[in-house]
């Protein structure tokens, strides 16, 4: 049973938006998967893989990235737990980036073939997925913009926003207080920053009292001082919870 | 374009997952409309609920979000045969708008019909979420592209893009296409200024990378173009790709 228990996050997460009827919650509690953990900065997924399971986050952070040939990273998206961290890989054949762990992740693997004939036979869990790779799809349209079109300042507080939001609908943080794993050279990689730039920036935010950061922990001082300096709209999250 | 909208619809599908006779059938008995718009019309503006989702029958168009100041980000580049906001077939308020680069037939399926479809048939439900993870790959790339290469990386990361799109689609040779954006779209689409978009162009045409007249372009050194933008195909999914990279590891 606590194999199975670990698929109840999501259970509720995609309860919160589609119909599910007794027997699709039992379907997808029934998946079988296989349990692993993952210490800080371990390659769940590599780019080039041949793609045979997908996984879904119990506990901790992880993030998608690329390489580039001279060595730069790019962060594509961080994850939070009851999300899958590769949900197109039960479709595509090989994975086009790589996903690794902020700090130390618990998982449940499901196989793809499993996953895939579960889409198949439910089409409300067909539908729950399908909702959440286009959310995914808007958060990657999101990005684009912010890498694209604002500075600096409004890069690291939209950033900033985004993950609060996302945290506190999980019901991970509270209060404005959030446990907040990322390093500044993550951040410098999320935004396509250098990490002094990113430094800089978050001491501005600081200075102006928008936020704390200190020992892994996030404060959000000024919620709708924050938005708009991250020019954040929650429009492109689609309410995920 | 000798084929209909719906072949057209079909063909892209079926170039990477299998359907049956019947699935084949549902598709093409799909109810449609063709329009034909001008450069500029918009398809669908971000805040809109969608009503109808549709396939690009010819022309170009591009996604777009605006910042608060009012700069455009361009998303990614619609080609003929794709489909445009099959990206709002389950979501209800338009994150982004969609606007015609070129004069352009588009057909209209109601999302009704298509999300009836798609979730009685599960193969057809699969085949399109398919093509939709295609376009986040795409996405995952151009985050990629704005966020950590430089100007002239990012503009040649841009043209192998479309080319190698394009010829997927049989619409253009690796030896040249027609490029329907401006030197200002394309500087949306990049995160630059126009003027270092010219100034780049400038770069890979002085360099014999690609040769320009007016908007056609042709690729006088594809492989040293391809090096200079880091382009790796792979996040594309091209049909047949994917098991040619699986089989070389």
């Amino acid at each position: 049973m606590s194999d199975t228990n670990q698929l109840e996050p999501l259970v509720r997460r995609w309860g919160k938006r589609c119909a599910l009827s007794d027997t699709d919650r039992e379907a997808v509690l029934g998946l079988p998967v296989t349990r692993k953990s993952f210490s800080k900065d371990a390659y769940m997924v590599r780019e080039g893989q041949r793609t045979t399971e997908c996984t879904v986050l119990v506990r901790g952070f992880a993030y998608r990235q690329k390489l580039l040939s001279d060595g730069d990273r790019q962060i594509i998206s961080f994850h939070i737990p009851s999300e899958f961290v590769d949900l197109q890989n039960g479709v595509l054949e090989t994975a086009d980036h790589n996903v690794q762990s902020l700090n130390h992740c618990e998982v449940a693997a499901v196989p793809r073939s499993a996953l895939m004939d579960l889409a198949d036979a439910y089409p409300a869990i067909r539908l729950a997925m399908w909702i959440d790779t286009l959310i995914d799809s808007s958060v990657f349209r999101e990005w684009v913009v912010n890498v694209g079109r604002r500075d600096s300042r409004a890069r690291i507080a939209h950033l900033l926003c985004e993950l609060a939001l996302r945290l506190e609908r999980t019901g991970a943080g509270r209060d404005g207080i959030f446990n907040f794993p990322l390093t500044q050279e993550q951040l410098a990689d999320a935004t396509g920053l250098t990490a002094v730039h990113t430094n800089r920036t978050l001491q501005s935010l600081r200075r102006d009292n928008l936020i704390q950061l200190s020992n892994g922990t996030l404060r959000v001082l000024d919620w709708k001082g924050l938005c708009e300096v991250g020019d954040f709209d929650e429009l492109y999250l689609h309410q995920q919870i | 374009m000798d084929q209909s909208p719906l072949e057209m619809f079909l063909a892209d599908l079926r170039s990477h997952s299998p359907l049956s006779n019947d699935d084949r059938n549902a598709i093409l008995a799909l109810p449609m409309r063709l329009r034909q718009l001008d450069a500029g019309s918009y398809i669908i503006r971000e805040g809109d609920v969608p009503t109808h989702c549709c396939i690009l029958v010819t022309g170009f168009a591009y996604r777009q979000k605006f910042t608060g100041e009012g700069s455009r980000q361009i998303l990614s580049v619609c080609i003929p045969g794709d489909a445009i906001d099959f990206q709002n077939m389950f979501l209800d308020i338009s994150d982004h708008a969609v606007q015609l680069l070129t004069r352009s037939v588009i057909a209209d399926i109601p999302r009704e019909a298509l999300q009836d479809l798609v979730l009685a048939r599960p193969a057809i439900g699969v085949a399109v979420i398919h093509s939709t993870l295609i376009e986040a790959s795409i996405l995952r790339e151009w985050v990629v592209n704005v966020g950590r290469r430089d100007a002239r990386a990012r503009i040649a990361h841009i043209l192998c893009e479309f080319a190698v799109r394009l010829e997927a689609r049989s619409l253009a040779s690796k030896q040249g296409f027609e490029l329907p954006m401006t030197q200002e779209q394309l500087a949306d689409a990049t995160g630059l200024t126009p003027v270092h978009v010219n100034r780049v162009l400038k770069g890979l045409q002085a360099d014999g990378l690609i040769s320009r007249q007016r908007r056609n372009i042709q690729f006088t050194d594809w492989r040293a173009l391809q090096d200079t933008a880091d382009f790796n195909r792979r996040y594309l999914h091209l049909p047949g790709e994917d098991e040619l990279a699986v089989a070389a590891m």
